[in-house]
């Protein structure tokens, strides 16, 4: 019984160690995916399209790729690409980059050219205040969460705040979602349009640049602001 | 070699291998806290300098004598104090210990590009000015001490700064950690007699606790406002209309003091179809906002603008005129400005949401137009459209030219407006019809969404 016990102890010290080491190592691989990911006009897992059924087709023709020629960039379509970075010398990290296509033979077309001569368009604040949406206000209803875009709009004209939609959310010790990561999750649609309703000027605080969650709120100071009105599990107050 | 002998190596080599791992994570953790602390050193420092060079300006400034030299200090102080509320705003300090802080220098940079647009105009500053300006010199020479003093605490190794999240405050257990909060207190408290600047500019008090101007004195009462949130969405429909929980002090603190409804429909009494705010004084409808999601286009963005011109006069809003529009998920949303006598008045603004796929008027905003409102006296222009265009550039291609009125910090003037393009983009110029100013430019960029003005 002795020895049961310590062989599964040991078992389980190593399971813990090779774990942990590989949670290390996956989430820089993922990190590293993130940034190649965010080139325009790479394929990566979830892409979709034309681009995506030439690289299966010669990935195919080549042997690498195993599964259906579809053009849905899934798990099969990932390995393959891989096979072939690792066959070709190139960085292997299932992601088709501006290399791996030329070695492909595919090209990845020019990015989208919607872009306004100017470079300026307002999708970066909405897109911003989504993400902050949806990190601070997933579950309450609609209003709530126009509400909470409109605090952090008041707050760029409030002098006592950041002047910036980046700078208010970003301010250290503001929002628990940012200090917690969970502003980096990706918004839903819901959260987005939310965001454009409040950069349009719907505001149903009136003009509030506080809120706080009665049940978890602590802070002494957050407690003597002002209520002007409580919408789902948010008072929002000045 | 024996079972147990076997099985301890195993042990040992295991126990080895987590403590590599604990020591690798540990130094990782440290390299974190090394980075991050390192970013908030040099932030606090340049907070420092930043506020140090304010002070020095503005000693400079009650000094000198010129109305040229005074407009460079000014600028000085205004880009040397929006840097330091800008930076101070990134240290891992909580908002209640530096809000006054923080606004101190937000106006004052504020005040200094108020007191040059006065210079330029060609007037010095005035008694009262140069008081309010003396006093802001003195609270910035005791928060330039307070913070070297932090910078010297720093140095000398009494005190880091590492604060990530709220919840360290509670388990301090090491006082030095919170030296930084403290001091940084210490001078919020003495703001508590910050003298309240009068000027015009956006961050000034004034303009902040402006009251609307287009509220009707009668005061409704919460069965009268559910009345009329129920008649503005049409009767006919069986809705259901409950009111969100106010708080106290609503009154006193709302812009516009409203009470808040979620509407259901008779389909679901569970999720709220939309919601809409009625003023508590006037009984105005403030806004409204229907959140089905629209499927499928079938109107083309002039028939969206066309019902919501048709929605507004129905509503009472007789004279208001399209200026832009935005398209997005199947939603047109259409501002509209209020035109009197053929003159565009820009700040009494109102938005409709037209549904694309049947012409629903999805979404209703007038705080602006509440706000702004009131009846007004047009004067006559002093200048012709001629003399105006003769303020503008030969080589600006102009497409239309009309009258405006455009609001300017607290106040409105009359202007002319020139739209028009130079060198491929679009822009609008105000020119004032009283004196002949430039007062406004404004650029405007499209993109596939709609118009949009920078």
């Amino acid at each position: 019984m002795k020895r049961l016990v310590l062989f599964l102890s040991i078992l389980i010290i190593i399971t813990f160690t090779a774990g942990a080491y590989h949670i290390n190592e996956s989430t820089q691989s993922v990190q590293a995916k993130e940034y190649s990911e965010l080139q325009e006009g790479n394929l990566y897992w979830g892409s979709r399209g034309e681009k995506v059924k030439q690289v299966q087709s010669r990935l195919s023709d080549w042997g690498y790729l195993t599964g259906a020629v579809d053009g849905i960039y899934g798990a099969d379509t990932y390995r393959a690409v891989r096979r072939f970075q690792r066959a070709h010398g190139l960085a292997e990290d299932g992601v088709v980059g501006a290399a791996t296509a030329k070695a492909i033979g595919v090209s990845l077309g020019s990015p989208p050219a919607a872009q306004a001569s100017t470079g300026l368009s307002r999708e970066g604040d909405a897109y911003l205040l989504a993400k902050a949406i949806h990190g601070e206000a997933r579950g309450e209803p609609y209003i709530g969460k126009v509400a909470v875009a409109a605090v952090v709009i008041n707050r760029t004209r409030n002098p006592s705040f950041p002047n910036t939609i980046a700078g208010v959310i970003y301010q250290p010790l503001a929002f628990t979602a940012v200090a917690d990561g969970q502003i980096n999750l990706e918004p839903d649609a819901e959260s987005i349009k939310a965001a454009r309703d409040a950069l349009n000027g719907w505001d149903p605080t009136y003009g509030c640049n506080y809120y706080w969650n009665p049940a978890t709120a602590t802070s002494k100071w957050i407690w003597s602001r002002s209520v002007v009105i409580k919408i789902g599990k948010h008072w929002f107050g000045n | 070699m024996n079972r147990r002998g076997i099985t301890s190596a195993i042990l040992a080599i295991t126990l080895l291998a987590v403590g590599v791992w604990g020591a690798y994570q540990y130094q990782l953790k440290k390299d974190f806290e090394i980075a991050l602390n390192n970013e908030y050193q040099r932030l606090l420092h340049d907070t420092k300098a930043h506020v140090s060079n304010v002070q020095v300006a503005m000693s400079k400034a009650l000094l000198s004598d010129s109305l040229d030299q005074n407009v460079l200090l000014l600028s000085q102080i205004m880009q040397q104090a929006t840097l330091a509320q800008d930076k101070l705003g990134q240290l891992p300090v909580s908002h209640s210990d530096i809000s006054k802080t923080e606004k101190y220098l937000t106006q004052v940079s504020d005040y200094s590009y108020s007191l040059i647009k006065g210079h330029l105009d060609g007037n010095g500053m005035d008694n009262k000015q140069r008081q309010a300006m003396t006093k802001l010199q003195d609270y910035s020479q005791y928060l330039t001490n307070e913070l070297s003093a932090i910078q010297d605490k720093i140095m000398s190794g009494q005190m880091t700064i590492g604060r990530v999240a709220q919840k360290e405050r509670e388990s301090l257990r090491d006082t030095n950690k919170d030296m930084l909060n403290t001091s940084l207190v210490k001078f919020e408290e003495t703001m508590t007699q910050y003298p309240e600047l009068i000027y015009d500019g956006p961050f000034s008090d004034q303009i902040i606790n402006m009251k609307p101007k287009g509220l009707a004195s009668k005061k409704v009462s919460k069965e009268e406002a559910k009345e009329i949130a129920e008649n503005f969405l049409g009767n006919k429909r069986n809705l259901t209309l409950t009111m969100f929980e106010e708080g106290d002090q609503l009154d006193d603190i709302a812009k516009i003091p409203s009470h808040t409804f979620s509407v259901f429909t008779a389909n679901d009494n569970k999720k709220p179809a939309g919601y809409i705010s009625v003023s508590k004084q006037g009984g105005h409808i403030v806004w409204m906002n229907n959140i089905r999601s629209v499927s499928g286009i079938s109107l083309s963005i002039k028939q969206g603008q066309d019902r919501a011109l048709k929605f507004l006069k129905e509503k009472g809003f007789n004279s208001m005129e399209p200026n832009y529009s935005l398209r997005y998920d199947g939603i047109g949303v259409f501002n509209f400005a209020y035109k009197e006598n053929d003159i565009t008045i820009y700040s009494d603004l109102i938005k409709v949401k037209v549904a694309l796929d049947n012409g629903e008027i999805v979404g209703f905003e007038a705080a602006a137009y509440l706000h702004a409102h009131h009846d007004r006296e047009i004067p006559e222009p002093q200048i012709s459209q001629d003399e105006a265009r003769s303020k503008v550039r030969l080589d600006f291609n102009i497409d239309s030219i009309r009258l405006a009125i455009i609001p300017k910090g607290s106040k409105e003037v009359l202007c002319y407006e020139f739209k028009g393009k130079y060198k491929e983009n679009d822009f609008i110029v105000y020119i004032n019809a009283l004196n002949g100013k430039e007062e406004q430019i404004l650029q405007i960029i499209k993109d596939e969404n709609g118009t949009l003005t920078f």
